[in-house]
């Protein structure tokens, strides 16, 4: 269950599929054992199925933190909160010029994809590969579009797409191929703040169809 | 402040960002953490101090208020048209310009100035991301400005010649294997572990992918769930060519990985130029543990050897020259 990842970092396997169940003790064991402060240890990571824990090899070894952290896997997890947070989206149009191809693909309206896509509550299972990036679960498999053959050099901050079977949205600029069906206007990733992303992992997302972000902009 | 006239593939670096991987946060920073710590401590530098890296060089530099500064890199340096040492720090006046050549073995090289450069720091780092629009590479006519310093040399100024880095086009880097073997077969490991990966010119800060002999997967397949990638992660994807993932590298991803190269070793990697080649010895998480260990205090004692806390002698044991630190008790 426990393996080296490399000379300062471990990871904890705590199972083998994308689950809530498994996620949810996933980040109930990693704040466990991110608020122990356990010497050495620098960095605590969750993923979907395992907790990556990051350290400096020259306070504490390998074998003595695997110890350590074996006490932390019988105990019962505590119950992990997680907010909603509603993501207003322009839909379509400049924002989303991938929408009508991902409603053709799958032999729907550009109405029916909005309204498929915000139906669901998603839940967040990790933070990575960019800043401040959600992977989300739960998107309604009927809208499910391949990628993009060829990826864009450049996606604007806020861009929501579609990627198979997965859905999320640009929380930076970067180049991507994802299928661009809407941009949010809210800031969704901020350095200066303390905590810099506004979706944490067990948190849920809510999008929310909204036709011009002219609120959004004066209260950001 | 530090005039940039000629520019290389140059940025502002340090140790990067620690602390917010799970924010989706790279921990970017230098390429070859053991150059870049050495040039800090020439200038009496912490470790972490933000300096520039240039990549493969020709670089000038001109000097708008006196610095103290230090070239890390086998490259050839001018100040002033004069021939200068890398590896040794020196006074460089207003006006003096500061000439680097492409480093004759390595890649990455580094330039730090006593007391720093300043900087708008993001995440508690200066490190360049310009993926994020953190930073941007440094062009011709831009200008840096270095912190405010003392001026004063240290005790010494100069690395023992037997310590100044070298980095060969062949390498034989050591991995910890894991952590998803079960996703190769054991003709897989095999074939990692026993041929010669070139790097390819698909490589950048973020990683360098390699190509050589084809990695077999196991029945479990290229693709994992995605989980968190710590550095020097060996990830193989469908095609069977290993990529390393290095200092920019993604906090995450989809790739089963091999193995991952040892603390010690990712200079040497980040050092390989496109072509060279690299071989993978498998070594224990103890062992590797033990050799960082290693390297961690030959850099302390680099740093007190330049402060003048310690000595070091060059002393012959059984017909083989090698460099002793001492310290008087």
């Amino acid at each position: 269950m426990i393996r080296a990842a490399g000379d300062s970092a471990l990871l904890i396997n705590l199972g083998n599929e994308i689950d809530e169940e498994i996620n949810e003790r996933v980040l109930s064991i990693a704040k466990r054992i991110e608020e122990e402060k356990i010497e050495g240890v620098r960095e605590v990571v969750p993923t979907y199925t395992s907790i990556y824990v990051y350290y400096d090899p020259l306070i504490v070894s390998y074998e003595k933190l695997k110890f350590l952290l074996k006490n932390y896997l019988k105990e019962k997890p505590k119950e992990i909160r997680g907010k909603i947070v509603e993501i207003p989206v322009i839909y379509g149009g400049k924002y989303g010029p991938d929408i009508e191809f991902v409603a053709n693909y799958n032999g729907l309206s550009v109405d029916d994809v909005i309204e498929i896509h915000t139906k669901p509550l998603y839940r967040v299972y990790m933070l990575g590969f960019l800043p401040g990036f959600a992977y989300l679960g739960g998107m309604d498999e009927r809208i499910a579009t391949p990628r993009l053959k060829t990826p864009r050099t450049r996606v604007p901050a806020g861009s929501v797409g579609i990627a198979g079977k997965q859905t999320g949205w640009y929380a930076i600029e970067s180049p991507g191929g994802w299928r661009i069906i809407g941009r949010t206007p809210i800031r969704t990733f901020n350095p200066n703040k303390k905590t810099p992303s506004i979706v944490l992992p067990g948190d849920f997302v809510k999008f929310k169809a909204i036709e011009d972000a002219k609120e959004y902009e004066e209260n950001d | 402040m530090i005039e940039i006239i000629e520019a290389a593939g140059l940025s502002i670096q340090d140790l990067g960002r620690e602390g917010y991987k799970k924010y989706g946060v790279p921990v970017g920073g230098v390429m070859d953490r053991y150059s870049a710590i050495i040039t800090n401590y020439l200038v009496g530098n912490d470790r972490n101090a933000p300096l520039l890296e240039f990549f493969m060089g020709e670089l000038k530099l001109k000097f708008l208020k006196d610095s103290i500064f230090a070239v890390g890199a086998n490259s050839e340096v001018r100040l002033n048209g004069e021939k200068i040492e890398a590896w040794r720090a020196y006074i460089g006046r207003e006006g003096d310009t500061l000439e680097i050549s492409m480093p004759k073995n390595g890649v990455y090289g580094y330039i730090s100035f006593q007391g720093g450069i300043k900087c708008k720091k993001i995440f508690g780092s200066c490190s360049t991301y310009p993926q994020a629009g953190w930073g941007k590479y440094l062009r011709g006519g831009d200008k840096v400005e270095i912190q405010y310093s003392s001026k004063k040399m240290l005790e010494r100024r100069e690395l023992p010649e037997e310590l100044i880095p070298k980095y060969e086009k062949e390498q034989i880097i050591r991995v910890i294997l894991g952590p998803q073997r079960e996703h190769f077969t054991e003709e897989g490991i095999k074939t990692f572990l026993s041929n010669k990966y070139i790097v390819t010119e698909e490589s950048n800060r973020m990683g360098y992918r390699l190509d050589g002999a084809k990695i077999e997967h196991s029945e479990k397949g290229a693709d994992i769930i995605s989980d968190a990638i710590p550095l020097g992660s060996i990830q193989v994807p469908e095609n069977g060519k290993p990529i390393i993932m290095l200092a920019d590298h993604q906090t995450t991803g989809g790739y089963a990985k091999i193995g991952v190269v040892i603390s010690a070793d990712i200079p040497k990697v980040a050092q390989t130029p496109i072509g060279g080649k690299l071989k993978f010895k498998e070594v224990s998480v103890e062992e590797a543990q033990r050799i960082w260990k290693r390297k961690w205090n030959t850099l302390q004692n680099i740093k007190r050897y330049l402060n003048g806390e310690i000595r070091a002698l060059r002393v012959k044991i059984n017909d083989e020259s090698l460099l002793a630190f001492v310290e008087e008790l």
